[in-house]
């Protein structure tokens, strides 16, 4: 019983060979576009803006943490880029600071927004904090699901 | 066998169009705003052929570049069936009329699917013939 858990560390376990990279990368695009298409249909209930207000921050933080390689972070790659290893550092901790900041923000929304006012509509909120919550995953999954030994 | 395959590819290709009509034809409903997930048919196979043509030269098993295709086109099948739910959620179609064309839209995927399967594993894929 003591040692049950240790047949489920997962970063070895998922790897069904050389599928692992296409499977991680459909799954990231069902959850990042699923959200998106949550938020268009919240937009499309509710066109105003007092209702639903529209920000888009988690796409940013998504497209920051996929920007730069694992291996660039490592310092395993060639060229350097134009910013080099610190540089990459950098903005993969700005890229996960917008990414948990956004989480955070539609949590916030969520509660104090919708829930602690007791709105009439809270699908908006309720939409905005999974849309968040999917591209967070998403992001997720996309950046830590691929191994870059099947690129070379 | 690949003529067996291309009949059976056209039927379940016309069946898949059949039901997006059908949703869109039909007396209860005559509206064809769905039409346009023909948009979405069409330009899913795009991602995968720019991918197969930058990578063509490399032996890796998979790229940045693959997997950045995969997700696109993954966003496009996905945006094919989000698509209608919208239309029908903001009640311009009705949800019988979302349901069919949500069906076609499944058996067309699974089309466009069974032809890569099909007829994409020649290895002498020449891109000369375009």
């Amino acid at each position: 019983m003591s040692g049950f858990l240790e047949g489920l560390r997962c970063s070895e376990c998922i790897d069904w060979g050389e599928k692992r990279n296409t499977i991680a990368s459909i799954a990231a695009g069902v959850l990042w576009w699923i959200s998106w298409w949550i938020i268009i249909d919240a937009a499309v209930i509710y066109p105003t803006m007092e209702e639903f207000n529209h920000s888009y921050h988690a796409t940013i933080a998504f497209l920051m943490i996929n920007a730069v390689s694992n291996g660039q972070v490592r310092g395993d790659s060639y060229s350097e880029g134009c910013l080099g290893q610190t540089g990459a550092r950098i903005w993969l901790f700005i890229g996960f600071m917008l990414a948990f900041g956004s989480l955070i923000a539609s949590m916030w929304i969520l509660f104090g927004g919708y829930v602690a006012k007791e709105k009439a509509v809270v699908y908006p909120g309720i939409a905005v904090f999974f849309q968040n919550a999917f591209i967070f995953f998403g992001g997720l999954v996309f950046k830590f699901g691929r191994t870059e030994d099947l690129w070379q | 066998l690949s003529f067996t395959a291309l009949v059976l590819l056209s039927f379940s290709g016309a069946i898949g169009l059949t039901f997006l009509m059908l949703g869109c034809a039909l007396e209860d409903y005559g509206v064809y705003w769905p039409l346009f997930v023909l948009i979405f048919h069409a330009i899913s196979p795009i991602p995968h052929f720019i991918a197969k043509r930058a990578t063509y030269d490399s032996d890796a098993t998979s790229s940045a570049c693959r997997e950045l295709a995969y997700f696109f086109t993954t966003g496009i099948v996905v945006s094919a069936f989000g698509f209608p739910v919208i239309l029908a959620r903001v009640a311009v179609i009705k949800w019988g009329a979302c349901g069919l064309v949500l069906a076609g839209n499944a058996v067309i995927f699974l089309t466009i699917q069974g032809f890569f399967l099909v007829f994409g594993r020649g290895d002498d894929f020449s891109w000369e013939q375009w």
